[in-house]
């Protein structure tokens, strides 16, 4: 498998609807994760699978690279 | 100050929590149970259907005030619109009505108040229960019991625990402190919307509509929700699609057999959630450790339903730790591999059956087959001599 460039995800909070999807698809360990319940946005996620891009109802987390 | 000592921590207060809490206080277990919510049931992520029956066999009176609406049978639907209509009114008419004397199927709850009321019922049980608690780790001790870190209204606290109960969630942490496998494929989470809206009617059915060009890789359903309101929504399997579930929803209401029935509709409340459409969890227990509800994958694949097997897993998980407890077992990985076994018996092997049923639907590759394939199995799922009917 290919290593992947760690990310930072940012969520747009104007859409997020607190649903989990984004942290019940997330194979990082446990506690990456944000004070809102959603994927952790103030450190890198270095698997960078964008699962929780993929999985988000509403379309509301994007990535720059870390 | 020592170190508070229970037999059971559970996180999570959801009904699998709440429930598990209740019959192990019942049999003289000291049980405490956190959430780290102020309001229970909030954000709502599910469309609150649950059986008659589920809230029966764990004790539970149907109650005016988490029901929004009873439901009496099903309208299952292909994507052209086909139906097939299960009103228990009509196929056992001097069993379930609106009229003294019968009964609903099932209903639609309102899982803000649902969750409260299970709680409180718990806690009238002897439970003691800490809101705006979060759970941050677990240790095994040397004694055979756990620590238990905590972090209740900024304070950070630590409580010992013979066995800690992880009832948090799809997005359980308490299962990956434990090193659990709890990984979910990306093809088997739906990923869902629902909007509750007003304008729709509705007649006593849970309507749920099949369909690739509705919702791929799940369906789309509406439910009344009292006073004259719907819910609408879909779930989707992201890898089936290049739209996110906003997209199809939308589509869904505007360009749908539906459409004429949705034009006036008017949005009231927006929820979403992911919904598992895949397998119980192989391990669901660890040292000093279970799982239960969403958090062990106790969700049918079918249909996603969760409240029914939360309640009976917490059941199972409260009779049985109270048992195994009394015993005086220690509470090793070992020896806890009889809860999941008991649970196996009870309901997973029927669980683990209907996601053979699923993973069969989804493994054809042609879509108009598929969907033939999963209209009728969800037609046969709910017909009143579906072998799965308990479930």
């Amino acid at each position: 498998m290919s290593k992947k460039e760690p990310v930072i995800f940012a969520i747009g909070w104007n859409a997020c609807i607190n649903c989990g999807a984004c942290v019940a698809i997330c194979p990082q360990e446990a506690g990456f994760i944000s004070p809102f319940d959603t994927i952790a946005v103030d450190r890198p996620c270095d698997i960078a699978c964008l699962l929780c891009e993929d999985i988000c109802p509403v379309s509301t987390i994007t990535h720059k690279r870390a | 100050m020592p170190d508070s000592q229970y037999d059971l921590v559970i996180i999570g207060s959801g009904p699998a929590g709440s429930t598990t809490a209740r019959f192990a206080a019942q049999h003289g277990l000291k049980v405490l149970l956190v959430d780290k919510r102020q309001e229970l049931g909030a954000p709502i992520q599910c469309s609150g259907a649950v059986s008659r029956h589920a809230l029966e066999e764990v004790g539970i009176t149907p109650d005016a005030e988490f029901i929004h609406e009873p439901i009496y049978g099903f309208g299952i639907y292909n994507g052209r619109g086909e139906k097939t209509t299960i009103d228990y009114r009509r196929l056992k008419p001097e069993e379930y009505g609106p009229e003294d004397g019968k009964k609903p199927l099932g209903y639609v709850v309102d899982r803000r108040r649902f969750d409260r009321y299970l709680m409180t019922q718990a806690e009238r049980a002897g439970v003691e229960v800490w809101l705006k608690t979060e759970g941050l780790s677990y240790r095994p001790d040397a004694n055979g019991s756990c620590e238990v870190f905590l972090r209740r209204f900024n304070q950070e606290i630590k409580v010992k625990a013979r066995i800690l109960v992880g009832a948090d969630g799809l997005q359980s942490q308490v299962g990956k402190w434990a090193g659990l496998r709890t990984h979910i494929k990306i093809t088997e989470l739906a990923s869902c919307l629902q909007f509750i809206v007003d304008q729709v009617e509705t007649e006593g059915l849970l309507e749920i509509i099949t369909g690739h060009e509705w919702a791929p890789g799940g369906y789309a359903w509406v439910f009344p929700k009292g006073h004259g309101y719907a819910e609408i929504g879909l779930g989707v399997i992201s890898t089936m699609t290049d739209k996110d579930a906003q997209w199809h929803l939308d589509k869904f209401i505007r360009q749908s057999f539906f459409k004429d029935r949705f034009e006036n509709s008017r949005i009231l409340e927006i929820q979403g959630g992911g919904v598992p459409l895949a397998a119980p969890l192989r391990t669901q227990y660890a040292d000093n450790l279970i799982l239960v509800g969403d958090a062990a994958r106790h969700v049918n694949p079918i249909t996603g339903g969760g409240i029914h097997t939360a309640l009976s897993g917490g059941y199972i998980a409260g009779n049985f730790l109270a048992e195994f407890l009394n015993s005086g077992q220690p509470p090793t990985a070992q020896n806890l591999e009889g809860y999941q076994n008991a649970w196996l018996e009870a309901l997973g092997n029927k669980m683990w059956k209907l996601y053979g049923v699923k993973a069969d639907i989804f493994r054809n590759n042609d879509i108009e087959e598929r969907d033939a394939l999963l209209y009728q199995t969800m037609a046969g799922y709910f017909s009143p001599n579906s072998e799965y009917k308990k479930i």
